[in-house]
């Protein structure tokens, strides 16, 4: 019934503690590149609040060796494309080029691991720049991503998965070159990122470039093991909050899931997927076909951040529900309610199993066909298991998950006193020529 | 799985070093040698019905896209229901004689896939993305919505409602505003003029309207399918005549060919009124060579210098140098049977006069003077590259060969394409830049505060005027 497909993958480890994986794909005369470090949201300190992040753009802002400006040009002169990205457990950096320009990359990202120009003049920079991202994305944006920062906000009680990761402007601006420095030296470490390539390469070339280029970086320090659990939740939370750009109300779901490795997530993942993916979804169906009563409807596990794979600590089953200005919340959420209730007193078939099993594996295999994203799957994987076996085990063990196992978790998880909602209406006409005066 | 792109660093950090003027480190390695681009072997195809098949065998990774290209998009709308084509791709799988669109959904899931159907201005290209291992179901459900497309009246009146409310959001962006104005300068009364639907024309729409377009542009003689992925060809060619054999082309005629157009536009500003802009969305748009033209390579190098890549003159001066602008860009659009070039760029009021002043002389400067050789190999190292970046996907080969049978060309063109930009000489993109980018061939339009823009204009001289 399935259709099990690996890509030929191997991994080593340099006496530095840098990990390196390669995966072989001659479809194409070009290559992926991810280098993932193992910090993200959860552990930025407190008081620096969207600090992992606000890092990350340093990272394009150049090195003694190679100032700002070298890895663009040497990027598109060689016909790629790059880009960073942050997220609760990682941070990581891709490129994708033709062949050619696999040894300027690897040089340029083995120079970043051991130094940076750590200037104040780029720190502010690129601190106007995190703060003109928040504006466009956050501040000046209906809905505000309320469903993605609010929602966990709201849900977790303990810092690290509570707080805001894109960062309260006082925290962005509080952060110090030193802050820079130190940050970098704990965390960018060899023994702390996994680089990956995969292309139209030979792993045995492959790995003696990265021993020539990242052999030399010293390990650095070890780390403790970060306190990121969260105590149970007690009783369902509701929250409302109004919005001066949106002209639509939104509702925004979160039940905290189990951990990832954990008997029931595999259930759990099936059960986002087949409330949320597409129209063919139960959501899709119920709350905006049948029913009416919203919108749009999205989300799922680890959703708006990841697949309901790649993540490392407490997180969400999210719904993100846009419903008509004549309806109450109420209404929605009776519906809303009526369909996870569905779930998991009758559980779903046979046939909805094999049908949402089979778009997770087409979904999956076509995030590996692409081998800057097959690049960044392997190495989130490596970051947290030390193997990438999960990458392509993923689809097999999703096709043994059973109806009984989704109904069970549905039973167990989607219940009122595991969730978090938080209605967001449109602001009042003359919140909002406030609102525009300011 | 719809991620949320949380940052984009490379792409925003402002104020970067002029990436022209970088010196490279010393131990920086060279490139390696380029490997070429082994193109897709294309096997092609006529079915009896004149069904034009083009299939990719690309056995190992366990995927199959497929994409249904028929002539005829927005310039073929009704005079009376312009953007109509919009309406019809976002309902041509809501349903068909056989199938709801709950069925329709739960099959493509359960094959792997998701339906998407986008217009263009020529064609609606419909495709989908299934494992090899179920592609004979996700195949008969796709067969389904390019044969038997229903449109029942409840899932119209439904989709009716969104195109309205998604008409009004678009309305309040810019960017809609800017293109939906520069089509109507370029294009005048031309049905190429035509971007989106109107709120008349939503309003207007009625399922027979939907049945009655659908039946005159999917007809197997004005249409491809290509296949590209987990296949033999023999066999998938078996499979797909079992499922479009019958599909029988009607009488009446096809879909005409759109008209030509060329003719330099008035060189003159057009306001699109944005009251409490805090930008100026400009778009400067011009006429340039068609997809099948000999010098359209030629173009796009000339195009890539100017201002459409990251280290373009443009971009380097209007966003490295002085800090005007976050991303202007400059893109090649080519139609059947016409081409443009715009250059866009959003920013804030006070710089609307010396942004446009730039623009002009960045266009006339690509047509006065030679590109260096370091400019002319960054540009075509750098078109080379994305396009071998873009065909790691199937799906992307797919809708590649589907656009060039749109625009008239054979499947090999994905082959030379590479070959001919690595070809381009620095005289052919002087011969390019002479006949399309002279500043004087473009329309301008301004998107915002009509003040604004009335007084950073009024210095230049160029006629003023506001649309609608």
């Amino acid at each position: 019934m399935g259709q099990q497909w690996k890509a030929p993958t191997s991994m080593k480890k340099l006496a530095n503690g840098l990990t390196v994986v390669v995966s072989e794909d001659h479809s194409a005369p070009t290559f992926g590149i991810c280098v993932s470090y193992g910090i993200g949201f959860r552990l930025e300190p407190e008081g620096r609040t969207g600090f992992a992040h606000l890092f990350e753009h340093l990272m394009f802002e150049g090195t003694p060796n190679a100032p700002k400006g070298v890895l663009d040009r040497v990027i598109e002169g060689g016909g790629g494309n790059n880009n960073g990205d942050t997220r609760y457990d990682f941070t990581e950096y891709i490129e994708t080029a033709p062949i050619s320009a696999l040894d300027p990359l690897l040089w340029l990202e083995a120079d970043r691991m051991k130094t940076l120009d750590f200037s104040p003049k780029n720190l502010d920079n690129q601190r106007q720049v995190v703060e003109e991202e928040v504006r466009v994305n956050v501040l000046n944006q209906p809905y505000g991503l309320f469903f993605g920062i609010d929602l966990p906000g709201k849900a977790f009680d303990t810092y690290p998965n509570a707080h805001n990761f894109y960062g309260e402007f006082k925290d962005l601006d509080a952060a110090r070159i030193d802050d820079v420095q130190k940050f970098y030296e704990q965390y960018y470490t060899p023994g702390n990122a996994v680089l990956v390539i995969v292309g139209d390469v030979k792993p045995d070339d492959v790995y003696a470039k990265v021993e020539q280029y990242f052999a030399a970086i010293p390990s650095g320090p070890t780390r403790p093991k970060a306190q990121i659990d969260e105590p149970a939740q007690k009783a369902e939370r509701r929250f409302s909050q109004t919005d001066k750009l949106a002209k639509v109300p939104a509702l925004a779901i979160g039940y905290r899931m189990p951990p990832r490795h954990s008997s029931d997530a595999l259930a759990g993942a099936v059960a986002g997927e087949l409330l949320h993916n597409g129209q063919a979804s139960r959501f899709y169906q119920a709350l905006v076909k049948d029913k009416q009563v919203a919108l749009s409807v999205d989300g799922g596990v680890n959703w708006p951040l990841g697949t309901p794979f790649e993540f490392n600590g407490p997180t969400l089953m999210t719904s993100f529900v846009v419903y008509p200005p004549n309806l109450k919340a109420d209404q929605v959420i009776a519906a809303y309610d009526a369909a996870v209730k569905d779930l998991a007193e009758k559980g779903p078939t046979q046939d909805d199993i094999d049908r949402i099993v089979a778009k997770m594996r087409a979904d999956l295999y076509g995030n590996l066909e692409i081998p800057i994203s097959r690049a960044s799957a392997l190495s989130h994987a490596v970051l947290f298991d030390g193997t990438f076996d999960s990458v392509y085990q993923v689809p097999e063990d999703l096709a043994k998950v059973t109806p009984a196992q989704v109904k069970a978790f549905a039973a167990k998880y989607l219940v009122a006193g595991n969730r978090t909602i938080i209605d967001r209406v449109p602001a009042p006409a003359e919140a909002k020529a406030q609102g525009a005066a300011q | 799985m719809k991620f949320l792109a949380i940052s984009l660093s490379a792409v925003l950090c402002a104020g970067s070093t002029m990436a022209q003027k970088v010196s490279l480190p010393k131990d920086l390695p060279a490139y390696g040698p380029e490997a070429p681009l082994a193109a897709p072997a294309v096997k092609t195809t006529k079915l009896d019905n004149g069904l034009t098949v083009w299939l990719v065998s690309e056995p190992g990774f366990p995927k199959v896209a497929l994409s249904v290209a028929v002539r005829g998009g927005f310039a073929a709308d009704p005079a009376d229901r312009p953007g109509i084509s919009l309406l019809l791709a976002n309902t041509i799988d809501q349903g068909t004689a056989t199938r709801s669109a709950k069925q329709l959904a739960q099959d493509l899931q359960g094959a792997g896939g998701d339906l998407t159907a986008i217009p263009g201005k020529d064609s609606l290209i419909v495709s989908t993305n299934v494992l090899s291992s179920k592609l004979d179901k996700g195949l008969a459900a796709f067969a389904d919505v390019v044969r038997n497309a229903s449109f029942p009246d409840a899932e119209i009146t439904l989709a009716k409602r969104n195109a309205a409310d998604n008409l009004k959001q678009q309305e309040s962006q810019p960017s809609f505003l800017a293109g939906r104005a520069m089509a109507k300068v370029l294009f005048g009364d031309n049905p190429y003029h035509v971007t989106s639907a109107t709120q008349e024309s939503i309003t207007a729409s009625t399922p027979a309207d939907l049945r009655k377009i659908y039946a005159e542009r999917f007809r197997p003689d004005q249409a491809v399918l290509v296949a590209v992925g987990d296949f033999q060809n023999d066999k998938m060619l078996a499979d797909i005549k079992s499922r479009f054999d019958s599909w029988k082309a009607p009488s009446t005629p096809p879909v005409p060919a759109p008209v030509a157009v060329s003719a330099a536009p008035r060189h003159a500003v057009s306001i699109v009124r944005r009251p409490g802009s805090v930008q100026t969305t400009l778009q400067l748009g011009m006429f340039g060579p068609m997809r099948s033209d000999a010098d359209y390579e030629a173009a796009l190098v000339a195009n890539a210098i100017y201002g459409g890549t990251f280290g373009s003159r443009l971009t380097t001066n209007i966003r490295e140098d002085k800090g005007y602008t976050y991303s202007p860009f400059a893109v090649l659009r080519p139609y059947r049977a016409a081409g443009v070039l715009v250059t866009n760029a959003d920013v804030r009021n006070e710089v609307t006069a010396p942004t446009f002043n730039e623009m002009t002389y960045e266009l006339n400067r690509l047509v006065t003077t030679s590109p260096t050789p370091d400019e002319l190999k960054q540009a075509e190292r750098y078109l080379v590259g994305t396009e071998a970046i873009q065909l790691q996907s199937r799906d992307e080969v797919a809708n590649e060969l589907a656009r060039l049978w749109v625009n008239g060309l054979p499947p090999e063109e994905i082959g030379v394409y590479g070959k001919k930009v690595a070809a381009i000489s620095a005289d052919d993109v002087n011969a390019a830049a002479k006949k399309y980018f002279p500043a004087a061939r473009t329309a301008i339009i301004a998107v915002g505060e009509e003040k604004v823009i009335r007084e950073a204009f009024a210095p230049f001289g160029i006629p003023v005027q506001v649309l609608p």
